[in-house]
């Protein structure tokens, strides 16, 4: 495994760590007020309330954000070990992929949830979506070989993913975002 | 990190990669840029409640008095076989465009109903003296004269055969080459520019004629007589240009 991959991993894995820690500080001020407004529900469009509310929000019956700070830690610790020697067996990767690809599927069904069924932009889930996906992508090209040909476009695929992921949104809260104009 | 895979990954994405997958990635960003700001712009311009709105003032709409930049757009749907139409024209429509000549836009949209038989075609002979600049002339025409095409007594008329002899003295009458004049009326074109006032005014939520939108935004008079309606008109637009 090399050294990009593991500061990605660091900073990545970090910044979504900060997001679920900051979404599970947000629901238990909810849960212990219930008239509590999120600090990062801001109006209709941009509320983690109404994110954090919704069904899609307990998937495996315990909030999400528990299983990102557990995830998340999981990846900063290996970047971390990485960074100070640790050379990742085989399994090792394997399981981080698996681990990585479980996530990004995890995300892509929040993404839809979001978009199409609660209808509203939560500003840590999206800082969640953001790392989450090149966290995979180059998980997945560092650990196999037959990928190579993708690494000479690494970062092209990571942009046109971003970029389609961006006119969704764009799409999806269309009134918003010309109401802002 | 090993020695090993520094060597396995150099080869793939330090020599021969980057180049390809810089300039790849440079294409998706500015498209995406390109996509996602052209669109947000041209939404702009599209967006409700503002003056150049696309589908409020398209290119090429006729207006009846212009300011250029200028800050009150006053655009009406109409229908010119409509009763309430000629009458707002007659107590309305035909003073104002004289009072505010010069200091609001005012714009005519097509928004022939289906149960007026000859809206449509003299939609189209208002857009055809259009094509040789003398839109206003046949506007003012088809209402000045609404009793002698629109109307048989109190019933809308369907003659058409009358109508476009009526239509064809007022081309006649304002200098209009009459055998274009023949020719655009019939025209793909000018039926085009219909339909799209059409639709516009459908997406406008327009159902009625006629339908005023003042910047944007739809009159709904209150209950009232025509000088009521025309007063409630005028303070809006005297309260637009002030503001």
């Amino acid at each position: 495994m090399n050294r990009r991959l593991a500061l990605l991993y660091v900073v990545g894995g970090g910044l979504g760590l900060a997001a679920a820690a900051a979404l599970t500080l947000e629901k238990i001020a909810k849960l212990r007020d219930p008239a509590y407004v999120p600090t990062c529900s801001l109006n209709p469009v941009v509320s983690c309330g109404s994110v954090m509310d919704s069904r899609q929000a307990e998937a495996f019956g315990f909030p999400n954000p528990l299983l990102g700070i557990v995830a998340f830690a999981v990846v900063v610790t290996t970047g971390v070990a990485v960074l100070a020697g640790f050379e990742p067996p085989r399994w090792y990767r394997i399981a981080l992929n698996a681990g990585t690809a479980f996530g990004v599927v995890f995300v892509h069904w929040l993404i839809a949830a979001s978009l199409y069924d609660i209808h509203a932009l939560c500003p840590y889930c999206l800082v969640v979506w953001i790392v989450t996906i090149p966290i995979f992508w180059y998980t997945t090209l560092d650990t196999w070989p037959a990928l190579a040909p993708l690494r000479r476009v690494h970062s092209a695929v990571l942009a046109l993913w971003y970029a389609v992921i961006a006119i969704l949104v764009l799409a999806a809260f269309w009134d918003y975002w010309t109401s802002l104009l | 990190m090993s020695r090993k895979t520094r060597a396995k990954r150099n080869p793939v994405t330090a020599r021969r990669g980057p180049s390809l997958n810089v300039i790849l990635t440079g294409v998706v960003v500015l498209v995406a840029i390109a996509v996602i700001g052209g669109v947000l712009l041209v939404s702009r311009s599209d967006g409700a409640g503002t003056a150049s709105n696309e589908a409020m003032v398209p290119p090429g709409a006729h207006t009846l008095s212009t300011v250029e930049g200028g800050e009150v757009t006053l655009v009406e749907f109409l229908d010119f076989q409509c009763p309430a139409c000629a009458s707002y024209y007659a107590g309305i429509t035909k003073k104002l465009e004289q009072d505010y000549q010069g200091r609001i836009t005012f714009v005519t949209r097509n928004f022939p109903l289906e149960m007026h038989p000859l809206a449509v075609p003299a939609a189209r002979a208002a857009e055809a003296a259009g094509k040789q600049g003398k839109y206003s002339e046949m506007y003012h025409a088809l209402y000045d004269n609404f009793d002698s095409w629109a109307v048989d007594g109190r019933a809308t008329s369907a003659d058409a055969a009358r109508a476009t002899a009526k239509f064809e003295e007022f081309a006649t009458a304002a200098g209009l080459d009459l055998e274009e004049f023949r020719a655009d009326s019939a025209s793909a074109e000018v039926q085009a520019a219909i339909d799209r006032d059409v639709a516009d005014g459908t997406k406008l939520g327009v159902n009625s004629t006629p339908t005023f939108f003042l910047n944007g935004e739809k009159f709904q008079p209150g209950r009232g007589t025509i000088t009521d309606v025309d007063r409630e008109l005028r303070a809006k637009i005297d309260a637009a240009l002030a503001g």
